[in-house]
């Protein structure tokens, strides 16, 4: 498959709109995809569109997610750069790894297993597809495909919670004084706020800091009761698992019913495992320096890191800066350089390694 | 091959093939050292993980 080839795979993916919750059709476009360039393609019981090439004592899985975050964005080329909403997240780490796959399976000297695996929802708080992946497959290797630029390697994420906080009480006259069940919400993401500021004292490093976003706000009421809700999402540092995260949160907004919507713990690894080492000789080949990246969002890895407990990162084209944002694109350049890279590192791993 | 890590002065047993960039583990003192050159060798503290925004 040519470079040229590869790209107008992506851009077909990125074509297809898949916000979470409706990537089947993205998933059975796939699926032909795989099936004719020779993968044992299916999709399995949750929507995940999977394809498995080559045999061998090793298992690679490369999981990557075919969902996206909402928002319509014009496909176009300006440029060396492709537009379109998942292009760097993270419809162009996916799309390297099936390339790379179906290139090395042509090549017939696949040394391993390889098995590439689109999730879905992972931009929604319940991962659904990376935990059925998780009980599934017990690999050797785990690449997630998310953006870190084709010379970066995302070593650790930070952890997540995302929870609806509700109050509620009797609803009485605006000109008596008291606070409303909006007004209690307010203070109660003020109490937030500042808890976390709190938190954060002496925590220079954005990885190892509470971080609280306020994403959304309702109130109503029925003419005797009153409610007001906060969708609320705080990023983990490694210290604050999410059992605790939930704690804290609760002491903050007292009368508040505290309800988790999803939630993962931080997750970092070592850089010294043979699939890093691997990482660093070809992006080195390449003519790059190796970066390692913590970043402060989430992924997948978050799901299945710490119960397969294998070397594993995350690797992919494209600048994780355009996540979510109208301006998504990836340079295609990036694409294909990731793509050089992965093949050098699959060969190295399938083969077998030092330790 | 072996090399003494500059952080502890501990010994480190190296692979034959190793490769200008690989980050290794001091044993001793779990120092992460980057290899700085092959020929002749040498080793360094290992760059500083970089912080970044998003996924």
């Amino acid at each position: 498959m040519t470079d040229s080839e590869a790209l107008q795979l992506l851009e077909a993916m990125i074509r297809i709109p898949s916000p979470s919750g409706q990537e089947a059709e993205l998933a059975d476009f796939l699926v032909h995809r795989m099936a004719d360039w020779g993968f044992r393609a299916f999709i399995d019981e949750v929507g995940n569109a999977v394809g498995e090439v080559g045999v061998g004592p090793r298992t690679v899985v490369l999981l990557g997610h075919m969902d996206t975050v909402p928002g319509e964005i014009p496909v176009r080329y300006e440029g060396n750069r492709l537009y379109g909403r998942g292009a760097v997240d993270a419809k162009g780490p996916l799309a390297a790894f099936i390339v790379t796959a179906a290139r090395l399976a042509r090549r017939g000297d696949l040394p391993c297993r390889l098995v590439v695996v689109g999730c879905v929802e992972e931009e929604a708080p319940s991962s659904r597809g990376a935990f059925f992946v998780r009980e599934r497959y017990r690999p050797d290797f785990c690449i997630v495909g998310e953006p870190s630029g084709w010379d970066g390697l995302t070593i650790g994420y930070k952890g997540s919670l995302q929870a609806v906080i509700r109050i509620e009480g009797p609803i009485g006259h605006s000109a008596h004084g008291r606070a409303t069940a909006a007004e209690r919400a307010c203070d109660a993401w003020v109490r937030i706020r500042s808890g976390a500021e709190a938190f954060n004292t002496a925590r220079p490093r954005a990885f190892d800091r509470l971080l609280p976003a306020l994403t959304g706000l309702r109130s109503g009421g029925d003419g005797l009761t009153e409610w007001a809700e906060l969708d609320v999402h705080l990023r983990l540092p490694p210290d604050l698992s999410p059992a605790s995260a939930e704690a804290w949160l609760q002491e903050q907004v007292g009368e508040g019913r505290v309800t988790v919507r999803g939630a993962v713990p931080a997750w970092v690894g070592s850089r010294t495992t043979p699939l890093h080492r691997a990482f660093a000789r070809a992006i080195r080949r390449a003519g790059g320096m190796p970066r390692y990246l913590l970043k402060t969002g989430t992924s997948d890895l978050n799901v299945v890191a710490p119960a397969w407990q294998c070397p594993a990162l995350a690797y992919g084209p494209g600048d994780a800066a355009f996540d979510h944002t109208p301006e998504e694109h990836i340079v295609i350049e990036e694409f294909w350089r990731s793509l050089r890279v992965l093949g050098e590192v699959l060969q190295e791993i399938g083969h077998g390694v030092r330790p | 091959m072996t090399a003494v890590c500059p952080e502890c002065e501990g010994p480190i047993r190296l692979a034959e093939d190793l490769m200008e960039g690989e980050i290794i583990p001091c044993g001793d003192c779990g120092a992460e050292l980057e290899v700085l050159s092959v020929t002749p060798l040498k080793l360094g503290l290992a760059p500083e993980v970089q912080e970044d925004w998003g996924e």
